[in-house]
């Protein structure tokens, strides 16, 4: 059997998180209102009503243009895109054609299979085009009911060029360019709120061919999983077909979540004509060196990058430096808790992961708005360095911290919970235990000196755990030998 | 008929009213009057025969709204008695085009398609011109989408009628402007401006029409023809008056992006402050048009009415006098391809400002059975629209279409470009010729008689070939009447200005008012009024 290679792009459109849409001034996010509530004249299509240019959409799109090396073109247009359908209230889509906003770009993603090398996977992206989403339609027996909320709301469409080789590539991409979009803060990136969607083109070749065979295109796929899952059942699709010695077919496939099948919607003869024409109802978008520069002032460190330099500077494993920077605010918790803690990163890395995580996860918001703050976090690591207090201790001071955000210095020393060195209050309780347990004394007398552990566990109860354990067996062994 | 409120002049009626020897509601009580002496039955989907006794009336309405203008008026005087401002335009009775939409009331666009489309929303240039108390008569009609040069493509029907003489078209599209301005109707009306369709009329009409420049007027609530070319601008008995209308509307609006931010300049201000030392010429590409032969296709060339051309050269003789300097002989050599270029954008744009009447949220829908959506969409479209949109879509789709668009398209933007270039050369304060204004006629010829060009697209398209160069350019154009030809039609004059020239334009013509103050021909009113 001879070996393909699957060749897959990615066609992605982002929801970008405005307040309003990208022609007027009604609220962009509906997904809690009921529908028709958040229209107007001008996203309704009305006789006479013009778009305006919402500028926020054009600078989150620089963000992205920039995260991605995309070329800002300095003048890029608006263009129609005409054809009928109901929820498209003007008849035509306002996107870009010719001139977007940018041009090119590339992201280099890391790839590491859990059976082989890591390798990075070079994916090129053809241009980026900002355009307004069109309505929703739902069918009802004997009835098409449309809700216009949705019109309007602010999209860039992004497409990568035919670089994925693997469902698992193309799920990765997912997974890195949603990582990306929550890290600059521009979309809220859900694929199940459609706030990312994605359709993928996918042909296979014998592997070490140079030539593209023809693609068939996959909708419909709201999620990761699904992606992969879809693309991995046409690959398998296409090869059947290609050992049958058949023709793959330019075919417009659905995925059937339901079902976990692929239908087929319809065939691609012919291209349709949407008799692009440029916008005469706005402006060009002129992308000046000071616009560009306001809104790049303040652009952050990217998280492949940050990544990098996290196994760089604080000599982390791979497995902590993917994990801690999978979301922007974590990751800059923890440099700042490394910061402020000035030992190990590898430690606070440990207390990030074991704990702060879980803490996220159940509070369900981000790092930056615990109320255990990097500072506090820092200074729990220290009294457990400096054996102020034990590590159990840290670890629940961690939950009182972020209960009362009090400082855990303070609690330490009010609820008195430092760990205790004191010889006298030690030998104190060290001799009433003796006084308490005569056989076990004497058993340890007569040569069973494994009875040690015994014995300063029942100290450290009697004490509640402030005893520092090192110092409670030492005082121990020596009164007992005497 | 003697002078009434309602033909004398917005400034002279505003001196009046604030002198408090004059009522708002007055003056709107004798516009009132003069619509119901002169107008006859308004333009309507289901009209009947059109009888003798129409043909001798205006037909300028679509829609009046009369008890509407009556609180407006009202308001006006409650405010003057109050010794509140009253606006800069208080009691003067306009007409609004109905291609602008006004919240409460049809705006139709003169189509079927519209013929139930309440507006939810008012267009900012009537919105501005209401907020300076203006008192709106009504809507009146025009070309179906404004798609015409004559008002007979209407779907309403009696169409407008030359008020000089009824026997002939009004001009269009804003045929239903010109006209209720010249009959006294009104005072004031809005019209819009594709390829003369402000100027076109109020030259047939011997009115003041003004397409300002690109951008000057905020478009938003202007049903769309053509997004790049469409203008708004003023129809009016005197420049001066249309000044004092375009100042009102003028200026940036955060509802059209297009609308240009630059400071409306106090055109009234600068108005009489003479021609000396302008620089005015005239160009024998405005005295020839060009238009293709009916059956063979081949462009000929023929010579303009040689009584307009002696207006023109008349008016340019006064400037002179008056110390302006005339410039003979001003090459303006893509004039000739202005039809052609317009043709073909402004269908594209046409048919896409067009897509979004398909029956499905609002305006007609077939009332037959459909039994899938496409089905509606074509049975609505073919019911609700009239031929010229029709043929505008046909030709717009056809001229776009990917394996069309370079050929067609693409090269009309080209040619656009070259229209503008001949502008920039004529109005660059460096260059050879540093001229203030362009001197031309408005159109070739004066009002035509209703059915006579009606039917052939083609040639009525070309009684707009020496308006279309500013739209494609952006620049401003003024007409302004200049006499009346042996058939005692209005013959109008055109000048045409650098980007945001108007208060340039408004002295010139202004003077040229002056000079010819005392002409025979101004006393002479129009046909509907003479009784």
């Amino acid at each position: 059997m001879t070996e393909y290679e699957a060749i897959i792009g990615l066609e992605t459109h982002i929801q970008l998180n405005t307040t309003t849409k990208i022609f007027c001034s009604c609220k962009a996010d509906s997904w809690f209102d009921p529908p028709n509530t958040n229209i107007c004249p001008v996203c309704t299509g009305l006789p006479g009503a013009l778009p305006t240019l919402n500028k926020a959409v054009v600078e989150k799109a620089v963000l992205l243009a920039k995260a991605m090396h995309a070329n800002l073109l300095p003048l890029s247009y608006f263009a129609r895109k005409n054809y009928f359908y109901p929820d498209l209230p003007k008849g035509y889509q306002i996107s870009q054609y010719d001139k977007p906003i940018a041009v090119g770009g590339f992201l280099d993603m890391p790839m590491n299979p859990a059976n082989g090398q890591s390798y990075i996977r070079h994916i090129t992206i053809d241009n980026m085009h900002l355009e307004e989403d069109a309505g929703k339609t739902r069918n009802e027996p004997g009835r098409r009911l449309i809700d216009f909320n949705r019109c309007g709301v602010p999209l860039i469409e992004m497409v990568t060029g035919p670089d994925l080789r693997s469902a698992d590539e193309a799920a990765q991409y997912l997974i890195r360019l949603r990582q990306l979009l929550r890290w600059l803060g521009i979309s809220e990136a859900d694929m199940e709120k459609a706030h990312l969607r994605c359709d993928a083109n996918v042909s296979i070749r014998p592997k070490g061919a140079s030539h593209l065979n023809p693609k068939t295109e996959i909708k419909n796929v709201n999620s990761i999983d699904a992606v992969k899952e879809a693309i991995g059942k046409e690959i398998e699709r296409q090869t059947n077909e290609m050992e049958a010695g058949h023709k793959i077919e330019t075919w417009t496939l659905e995925w059937d979540e339901d079902a976990g099948v692929l239908r087929k919607m319809r065939s691609k003869e012919t291209e349709a004509d949407y008799r692009y024409f440029r916008e005469p109802d706005l402006l060009a978008i002129r992308m000046t060196d000071e616009w560009r520069n306001a809104i790049l002032e303040g652009f952050p460190e990217l998280p492949l990058e940050r990544r990098a330099r996290f196994i760089e500077d604080y000599g982390l494993p791979e497995y902590d430096a993917e994990i801690l920077t999978g979301e922007r605010s974590l990751s800059d918790y923890f440099e700042t808790t490394v910061k402020t803690y000035k030992g190990d990163p590898k430690r606070v890395s440990n207390w990030i992961m074991n704990d702060i995580l879980r803490m996220v996860n159940e509070a369900g918001k981000p790092a930056y708005e615990l109320k255990l703050t990097p500072a506090f976090l820092a200074e729990i690591i220290q009294l457990v360095d400096s054996g102020t207090i034990n590590t159990s201790t840290g670890k629940n001071l961690l939950g009182k911290v972020e209960t009362s955000g009090r400082a855990p210095s303070k609690i330490v020393e009010e609820e008195g919970l430092a760990k205790v060195s004191d010889d006298s209050a030690i030998r104190e309780v060290c001799a009433k235990i003796m006084a308490a347990s005569p056989n076990e004394t004497a058993s340890y007398k007569a040569g069973k000196v494994t009875l040690i552990g015994w014995f300063v566990g029942q100290v450290m109860k009697e004490m509640r755990g402030k005893a520092d354990p090192q110092i409670a067996r030492k005082i121990m062994e020596e009164m007992l030998s005497q | 008929m003697t002078m009434n409120p309602c033909d004398q002049s917005a400034v002279e009626l505003s001196k009046l009213l604030r002198r408090k020897e004059i009522s708002a509601v007055e003056i709107l009580e004798s516009a009132l009057e003069r619509i119901d002496q002169v107008d006859g039955r308004p333009g309507t989907l289901n009209p009947g025969a059109i009888t003798d006794a129409d043909k001798q009336k205006v037909h300028s309405f679509i829609t009046l709204t009369a008890e509407r203008a009556r609180a407006q008026a009202k308001e006006v005087d409650r405010k003057l008695k109050a010794g509140e401002d009253p606006g800069a335009l208080a009691g003067i009775p306009l007409t609004v085009k109905d291609i602008f939409v006004l919240k409460g009331t049809p705006s139709t666009a003169a189509s079927k398609i519209l013929a139930n489309f309440i507006s939810p929303y008012t267009a900012t240039p009537v919105s501005r011109l209401e907020a300076a108390g203006a008192v709106t008569l009504g809507k009146v009609n025009l070309d179906e989408f404004t798609y015409g040069s004559s008002n007979e493509s209407s779907a309403f029907q009696p169409s407008p009628r030359n008020p000089w003489d009824t026997h002939t078209v009004p001009g269009g599209s804003s045929g239903g402007s010109a006209a209720s301005v010249a009959a006294g109707e009104a005072v004031l009306s809005l019209g819009t401006d594709t390829a003369g369709s402000i100027r076109q009329p109020a030259a047939f009409c011997g009115v003041v029409g003004v397409k300002p420049t690109y951008g000057r007027v905020s478009r938003y609530g202007l049903i769309a023809f053509a997004s790049s070319l469409d203008c708004p601008g003023p129809v009016a008995r005197s420049v001066e008056d249309a000044a004092l209308m375009l100042k009102v509307m003028a200026g940036a609006d955060p509802s059209d992006d297009t609308a240009a931010n630059i400071p409306v300049p106090d055109y009234l201000a600068e108005l009489e402050k003479g021609v000396k030392g302008l620089r005015i010429g005239l160009s024998p590409d405005y005295f020839r048009i060009t238009y293709p032969d009916p059956t063979s296709g081949e462009l000929l060339m023929q010579a303009i009415s040689p009584e307009i051309e002696a207006s023109v050269r008349r008016a340019a003789s006064l400037l002179k006098e008056m110390g302006a300097e005339i410039i003979e002989d001003v090459p303006m050599p893509n004039t000739r391809y202005g039809i052609p270029a317009y043709f073909v954008i402004s269908r594209v744009e046409a048919a896409s400002n067009l897509h979004r009447y398909d029956g499905v949220k609002y305006g007609f829908r077939t009332p037959e059975p459909t039994h899938e959506l496409r089905d509606l969409y074509k049975k609505t479209r073919a019911q609700g629209f009239g031929p010229q949109p029709k043929l505008r879509i046909l030709m717009g789709m056809y001229v776009s279409a990917a394996q069309y668009s370079e050929q067609y398209y693409n090269r009309a933007l080209k040619v656009r470009t070259l229209i503008r270039r001949d502008f920039d050369t004529v109005f660059d304060k460096n260059g050879a010729y540093r001229l203030d204004a362009l001197l031309t006629p408005t159109t070739p010829t004066t009002a035509f008689e209703m059915g006579a060009v009606y039917g052939d697209s083609v040639l009525m398209q070309y009684a707009d070939q020496l308006t279309v160069p500013a739209n494609h350019a952006g620049i401003p154009g003024l007409s302004l009447p200049a006499g009346l030809d042996s058939k005692r039609l209005p013959i109008g004059i055109q000048l045409l200005g650098a980007d945001f020239s108007e208060s340039v334009l408004f002295r010139i013509g202004r003077a040229f008012e002056q000079a010819t103050e005392t002409d025979a021909w101004r006393k002479e009113k129009p046909g509907v009024l003479a009784s």
